[in-house]
């Protein structure tokens, strides 16, 4: 028999019984709020540089899915609330020092933002829609004419909103596996390679294929370096923190997260892309699928692992 | 001093990255040989195209004989290496239609999985198959449960069958094998198409 | 680009060699194919109906975890594998494996009946020619030899009746 002296209330599942509080939902949230970073950033960093026409679908054509892609995000965020009717409380209040706070306004300004944004490119992307309302229709030309600054805004705020969705995690100083400053421009960087990934596999046309192909090949290898970078930084660490590295180099996550996020999401497109790019032919839409789908695990994983992490009572496991 | 895993050198879930890594070898030098395609497979048996006798017999040759050196050297214990059971009449019969399968669907299960993610249709239809098979089979386990069993003997090996020492054995073995190399060389030059 | 011609089959028979002996070395067991298939399966059922794998004796050993097994990585590792050489290669397509005399949709038929079969005799072999046949020969396993004997006149005797499918 083993025997447990039990010398705090914390962390004990007799007292606090939900260890594991977070589902499914903040996952995806994380995951659909980089993506949509990731797309507003390319459509309005092209759109800055006179690509419009040349980049269409990163331009024109993506930012139509942001809208929806973020309020699936927020939906879920939403279900994940305990007091959902309090929900608006986040906005009574600024806080700098809470990334909570920092996501909520960004948000609030990002989400307008990008159904303004992509109002003003829907004549072109669908020809026959004609606007009925005169004063829209009128309000929507008008906004076109601001269309540098949206982008000059966009850019700020896809930034913030994809640092913030891996500086949430690291605000949790409770749990040792989030607590590294490497978590947000990880998450940043991630989700603009989802982002580059959602365009590839939209895209129909060769020359923006190659360069987001070009681009998307970029950013993973700045996110495997970011990655080696995590797990060194944790080693280098205190001894909780070697032991939350410890989850993914011999422990419960190795194998997923090696496979499945290192693997499949990042070595194997990433040599897919290589390929391509040298001329082999091969299909675009497989290493872009596999992005997607390693950056959804990633966050799957993260999340998870970070709540499996703990600074004492190792034993409680 | 091996095999590293049954001396505790890694963890399990390492020693699945390690499989992961196995396995990319594995289906890269599947592919290479040609064996994503079912038809390269199949002329196997119409002694048209031996790559299969060829590859396969290479590579039980090359790991046989690495193993026995290895342990020589004293790099690896054999002991603590899996040996596949024997269920003599269990794999006599299961052998027998599982050749018979191969000649129809023309692939095996490793085999397919190589042909399925090259964009073989017949690949992924036969995966398909296969699982349907393999669920058919657990469904009728309790019929044929005797001969599931039949003929248990052990981790027996072929030097401890024989009573003749592994040296012997593998001599043996690799000798039929540059004789069947040959042979299906000879083979290949009499029925075999011209290099399509 | 154009397909590229197949590697010579000793070459890539010692390549298969070395990577059963790493997997030795390493792990102290060879390779596999078709007991991930299995643990796919048991995996599926498990969703649907987990009391069901749960009470028959042949499904409940695998019934625990299906999914978290060596070999089941390992074949995702072929998967990766097989699709990074076929890309190499040029070879990358949709076709259907077949002879000239054939249709398409026989071809898929006998695919999937050749599969069924064959799922049935590796279960009841415990393996296939990865797993029983290849590590099974290269251990010297009595039962691995028999079993690669009775594959190759199981399939040396059924080929004159599916001629019509290859050539």
């Amino acid at each position: 028999m083993q025997e447990l002296t039990i010398t705090s209330g914390r962390m004990n599942p007799g007292i606090d019984p939900v260890l594991h509080a977070w589902g499914w939902e903040i996952p995806v949230y994380l995951f659909l709020g980089g993506l949509a970073a990731g797309l507003l950033f390319f459509s309005a960093y092209f759109y800055l540089k006179g690509k419009e026409n040349t980049f269409v679908t990163a331009v024109k054509t993506a930012p139509m899915f942001v809208p929806v892609i973020l309020g699936i995000g927020l939906g879920a965020l939403f279900l994940d609330l305990s007091h959902k009717l309090y929900f608006w409380r986040l906005y009574t209040t600024i806080r700098l020092e809470s990334p909570m706070s920092w996501g909520a306004w960004t948000l609030m300004f990002i989400f307008p933002l990008s159904v303004l944004w992509s109002a003003t490119f829907l004549k072109d992307v669908f020809p026959s829609w004609e606007c009925k309302i005169p004063f829209v229709a009128r309000f929507i030309e008008w906004l076109k004419k601001k269309r540098t600054w949206m982008a000059y805004g966009l850019i700020l705020f896809s930034a913030v909103l994809g640092m913030y969705t891996g500086i949430l995690l690291s605000a949790f100083n409770a749990r040792p596996f989030w607590n590294t400053s490497i978590l947000g421009p990880l998450f940043l960087i991630s989700g603009f390679s989802t982002g580059a990934a959602f365009i590839l596999l939209m895209s129909k046309d060769e020359e923006e294929r190659k360069m987001f192909s070009r681009i998307d090949m970029v950013l993973i290898v700045i996110e495997l370096f970011l990655i080696v970078h995590l797990f060194m930084g944790f080693l280098a660490s205190t001894q909780v923190h070697v032991e939350a590295a410890q989850l993914f180099l011999g422990g419960p996550y190795t194998a997923v997260f090696w496979t499945f996020v290192a693997g499949l999401g990042l070595v194997v497109p990433l040599l897919a892309e290589f390929m391509e790019f040298r001329g082999v032919h091969i299909p675009v839409k497989i290493p872009a699928l596999l992005v997607l789908l390693g950056g959804l695990i990633l966050r799957f994983i993260v999340v998870d692992a970070g709540q499996s992490s703990r600074w004492l009572y190792k034993f409680m496991q | 001093m091996g095999p590293f895993y049954k001396m505790g050198f890694f963890s399990e879930q390492t020693g699945f990255v390690i499989a992961l890594l196995t396995g990319v070898a594995f289906g890269f030098w599947l592919e290479r040989a040609g064996f994503g395609q079912s038809r390269k497979l199949a002329l196997q048996f119409y002694f048209r195209d031996m790559t299969v006798l060829k590859v396969m017999f290479t590579a039980i040759v090359t790991a046989m004989i690495g193993l026995l050196y290895f342990s020589l050297f004293g790099w690896i214990d054999l002991s603590l290496i899996y040996i596949n059971p024997t269920f003599l009449w269990a794999q006599i019969i299961g052998g027998l239609v599982l050749g018979i399968g191969f000649a129809i669907g023309g692939y095996c299960p490793g085999t397919s999985v190589v042909g399925a993610v090259t964009g073989r249709i017949d690949g992924m239809i036969f995966i398909l198959g296969a699982l349907l098979g393999m669920f058919v089979f657990g469904e009728i386990f309790p019929l044929i449960e005797n001969l599931y069993t039949a003929g248990a003997m052990g981790n027996i090996t072929l030097p401890e069958y024989f009573n003749i020492s592994s040296g012997i054995i593998a001599f043996i073995i690799l000798f039929a094998a540059v004789g069947m190399f040959v042979g299906g060389e000879w083979l290949e030059k009499k029925f075999g198409e011209e290099e399509a | 680009m154009k397909e590229s011609k197949f590697m010579s089959p000793y070459v890539a028979g010692v390549g298969l060699g070395l990577t059963m002996l790493a997997a030795f070395m390493l792990m102290g067991r060879g390779l596999g194919a078709s007991g991930a298939m299995m643990r796919f399966d048991v995996w599926l059922l498990n969703m649907f109906a987990s009391t069901h794998t749960a009470s028959n004796a042949y499904f409940a050993k695998y019934a625990a975890n299906p999914l978290s097994n060596w070999l089941v990585f390992e074949i995702i590792g072929v998967m990766i594998g097989g699709f990074l050489s076929g890309a190499l290669a040029g070879r990358l397509k949709f076709v259907i494996g077949k002879g000239p005399r054939i249709s398409n949709r026989n071809r898929l038929y006998f695919a999937l009946g050749g599969g069924i079969i064959m799922g049935m005799g590796a279960r009841l072999a415990r393996g296939c020619t990865s797993g029983l046949a290849l590590t099974g020969g290269a251990t010297l396993s009595l039962g691995g030899w028999v079993f690669m004997l009775c594959v190759f006149a199981g399939a040396y005797a059924t080929a004159w009746f599916v001629r019509k499918q290859w050539i």
